[in-house]
């Protein structure tokens, strides 16, 4: 298919690569192809160059680095990889069977062997939000990964890509959802308040004591003691009593001491935390700070990972995917969001074109149900209306990310992420805005824009090959390439070759 | 609304018989011979006048209607299998697993959305068949797909017999031998033995009012549709076949790729279910091979291929491998000639009925809409599927 040209020595392709071996990867080079940037102009006859995972160089009049492997690409179509916005497959399990989970993550659930991935990248897609089912009511943490990998720490492109929030009840009513989601919202919001109040206070006493401290060091060291000793009291009571009873009991005013004492540990792992970056680093010290507190033996100190993830998703830190199912949910979450201050996004079900007047005043990134098409009958008359959600959603000029179907459905082939494009377009949107939702405007959504979602020096360089123009019924993705690493070849697909010879040679 | 909709429609349709329209497109696919480009098509009292890319009127009125850039003509699909147009009660008999005089056309549901839905989605004939929970279930007819039963091309057509696990998966009988079940076979064996004990029976009859249908069908008299999907039991039906000296019309075939060696040979015409394909199992657990018509059409066999949402199967089929011609044909000449109504339908070609699906682009591309569809002459535009 392609004719592959080496310089210097020829290499082997290695399928995937950790991120060590990256800085010795050869520079990869695909030339004259129709390169569909997503960032300005298509450029025709075009040269791609990826160098360390990244691409170094896009144009049409371009040097190639002599050390390249370099793909003749003429009569081909490069595109910048699908990104897609929402998915819950990849994982062993989706929906985790407790209500409020917050802080448990997809990371420790997806599995890079998943078949999943094999047909993402075999439809295009090199970056996809993964996230928890709809089935829970505060559900995990989403992940950005690319779809390119054999463990899931070379593929995490980022690890707090939102908390789902479903406002379908599995069982029971919507009256009793709302009201535990609520509950568990508001204790964690009085919780982080009755934090801000003490760090604050926290602050001054710091500023004053720094004041006395040489003065007074003695008397300090003394009452410290005395607090550890009556902290250690109450724990014992507190181990008699109920578990409810003692979540309330931390609550309530026996906490007032622990918490000056835990604003003083607080500033002084701060400062460590700052000195270390940001992201899986704090994750470490965060462990760390914890296995301080356990050695110390103050666990109502420990600021829960529930806490913790309630706290990140109150302040904004962490942003929530609303899944709505039906139209009234919508509703909701436009009242959640005011509340709470979410940053938010909406997951929504298919039901939910009703509400797309409000949904387009809320001006949220949204990514819509993957049943594109359907019909629905007036209980009474037996008339049926055919809803096409790509048609109301842009009459409300909404900007919307595709979801893919699983494992089928009525509309024919929803399981194929550019299908879902294709019908939009077919439905009257113009194939540029098609292309964007299947690449910028996801990446966008996801705030990983500046890594993916178009071709430009210094962008990751994930990409696809394709026959021919996109959406058309008989283009392929001949190629994809993820982090510079080509992950995908149509001719060495043979799995794909079973499907479609029924047998291989 | 839609009322007035409906006396539109009424008072164009009485319109429609005493004019002529000329229907311009820059791309008509006749389905018989090269497509033309651009093309016209009269349409005088229901029934396709000429087809060219230039008709000279000479003199005769006609209302002018041009579709504009990029748009094409094709023929109005055929499906040449499906229980879509019957009413949910009416596919199959759990009394008694022989009822070849039962007719589906006394079943079909006019007003089931599913079979406006079909319209809409550019099916114009169908092949209205009995369900296959029976071993010979009755008779199918084919229908137009808008006119409430006006034009049935034929009332008492195709056989149908299941050569497949479905009887026995609906035998609910359990140990109860007062159950109505107990006549269905529990096995794929009782399947076969009352297929072969029917037509053995049949031959046998010296009875004229008895098996008259079946024993048409062992004459060619009548199309005998069997429904097969596993390879093993579209090699029984071959040998049932040699057994009783009938030809069969092989539908379902999932797994006809399997044994296309074995049907090369015995050129029975297929009608594809091609459900689902881009999933890797089928009804009855066959196993799909998404290329499935592809391969079949290179080994030289002729199928149709059948379902609801005729297009965008053959669009699927075009992505795994068939050639663009073939899925266009599988879908319009190929079922008409299968169910013999080709005189008729599934071309766009003078004398034939005005059956036609106007598209906003090239038919198999997944971008292309259906802007309306017209049967016997009326379109759907008046009388239009309610949308968002």
């Amino acid at each position: 298919m392609f004719k592959k040209t080496y310089f210097l020595t020829a290499v082997a392709v290695v399928a995937f690569v950790t991120t060590s071996n990256l800085q010795a990867q050869k520079p990869l080079a695909f030339q004259g192809a129709k390169i569909i940037t997503m960032a300005g102009d298509t450029i025709e006859n075009g040269t791609v160059v990826f160098r360390d995972g990244k691409i170094s160089d896009v144009g049409a009049d371009i040097k190639v680095p002599v050390e390249a492997r370099v793909i003749d690409a003429s009569d081909k179509v490069i595109m910048p990889g699908f990104v897609e916005a929402h998915t819950s497959s990849g994982m062993s399990q989706a929906n985790e069977t407790n209500p409020v989970v917050p802080y448990v993550s997809v990371i420790d659930s997806i599995d890079p062997m998943n078949s999943y991935f094999r047909s993402a990248r075999r439809n295009g897609v090199t970056t996809v939000r993964v996230a928890p089912g709809n089935s829970t009511l505060i559900g995990g943490q989403a992940a950005v990964i690319k779809t390119g990998g054999e463990f899931i720490d070379d593929m995490v492109l980022k690890s707090d890509a939102g908390v789902k929030i479903s406002l379908r009840p599995v069982s029971g009513s919507r009256m009793g959802h709302l009201a535990k989601l609520r509950k568990a919202l508001d204790e964690a919001k009085r919780k982080l308040d009755k934090k801000k109040k003490a760090e604050k206070k926290a602050e001054k006493k710091k500023e004053e004591e720094a004041k006395k401290k040489e003065e007074k060091k003695g008397e300090a060291d003394k009452k410290e003691g005395a607090a550890k000793k009556k902290r250690t009291r109450k724990n014992r009571v507190v181990k008699k009593k109920e578990a409810d009873e003692k979540e309330d009991k931390e609550k309530d005013g026996d906490k007032k001491e622990v918490d000056k004492d835990e604003e003083e540990k607080k500033d002084k792992d701060k400062k460590d935390d700052k000195k270390e970056e940001e992201g899986k680093d704090k994750k470490e010290s965060e462990s760390k700070k914890s296995d301080k507190k356990d050695d110390d033996k103050k666990p109502e100190e420990v600021e829960s990972e529930l806490d913790k993830a309630m706290f990140a998703i109150l302040s904004g830190e962490l942003p929530v995917m609303i899944y709505c199912d039906k139209a009234m949910d919508v509703g909701q979450a436009m009242r959640l969001i005011k509340q709470y201050n979410f940053k938010a996004s909406l997951v929504l079900g298919k039901e939910c074109y009703k509400a797309a007047e409000q949904i387009a005043d809320a001006n949220l990134p949204v990514m819509i149900d993957p049943q594109l098409v359907f019909f629905e009958e007036d209980p009474r008359t037996k008339e049926e209306t055919k809803i096409v959600l790509p048609k109301v959603f842009r009459d409300h000029e909404v900007k919307f990310a595709f979801q893919v179907g699983r494992g089928g459905g009525t509309t024919l082939g929803n399981t194929y992420f550019w299908y879902q494009a294709a019908t939009a377009v077919k439905y009257g949107m113009p194939v540029e805005e098609a292309l964007e939702a299947l690449t910028t405007l996801p990446a966008k959504f996801l705030g990983v824009d500046e890594f993916v979602g178009s071709i430009e020096e210094g962008k990751d360089a994930d990409i696809i090959v394709l026959s021919g123009e996109p959406l058309r019924v008989d283009t392929w993705v001949e190629m994809t390439v993820v982090n510079g690493e080509i992950v995908y070849e149509k001719d060495k697909d043979e799995q794909l070759k079973l499907l479609l010879q029924g047998e291989t040679e | 609304m839609m009322l007035v909709a409906i006396c539109v429609s009424s008072s164009f349709a009485d319109e429609n018989k005493s004019t002529a329209n000329l229907y311009k497109a820059s791309k008509v696919y006749t389905m018989d011979g090269e497509p033309l480009s651009p093309g016209q098509v009269l349409v005088v009292d229901g029934k396709i006048k000429a087809v060219a890319e230039s008709i000279d009127l000479g003199g005769v009125e006609a209302n002018s209607i041009d579709l504009g850039e990029n748009s094409v003509l094709m023929p109005g699909l055929v499906d040449a299998y499906s229980q879509t147009p019957l009413s949910s009660t009416g596919m199959d008999e759990i009394t008694s697993e022989v009822t070849l005089d039962f007719q589906a056309i006394h079943s079909i549901d006019w007003d089931k959305n599913a079979f406006r839905r079909q319209l809409h989605a550019g099916t114009t004939t169908v092949n209205a068949s009995p369900g296959t929970q029976n071993v010979l279930g009755g008779t199918a007819a084919v229908v137009k797909t808008m006119d409430h039963g006006e034009s049935i091309l034929v009332e008492d057509g195709a056989l149908v017999a299941a050569m497949c696990n479905d009887p026995v998966s609906r035998n609910s009988s359990r140990s109860r031998p007062d159950s109505i079940y107990i006549r269905q076979p529990t096995n794929r064996m009782g399947v076969v033995w009352i297929l072969r004990n029917t037509f053995n029976k049949a031959k046998r009859s010296t009875d004229q009012n008895a098996y008259t249908k079946l024993k048409e069908s062992v004459a060619s008299q009548r199309p005998l549709m069997m429904v097969s999907r596993m390879s093993y039991d579209i090699v029984t039906v071959g040998a049932l076949a040699d057994e009783f000296g009938f030809k069969p019309i092989l539908v379902g075939g999932e797994e006809a790729y399997k044994v296309k060696e074995e049907l090369v040979e015995r050129k029975y015409p297929l009608v594809l279910k091609y459900d689902n394909p881009g999933t890797t199992r089928g009804a009855e657990g066959s196993e799909l091979c998404w290329n499935n018509p592809g391969i079949l059409a290179e080994a030289g066999l002729t199928f149709a291929i059948a379902g609801d949402n005729l297009l965008e199967k053959a669009r699927f089929a075009r992505r795994f491998g068939l050639d663009a011609d073939v899925a266009l044909a599988s879908i319009t000449s190929t079922p008409a000639n299968i169910i013999g109504v080709s005189d008729r339908v599934g071309k766009i070609a003078a004398g034939y009925d005005a059956d036609l699906i106007a598209l906003s682009g090239e038919p198999l591309e997944l971008t292309t809409s259906i802007r309306w569809v017209m049967v016997n002459g009326k379109t759907t535009e008046a009388n239009n599927q309610k949308e968002n």
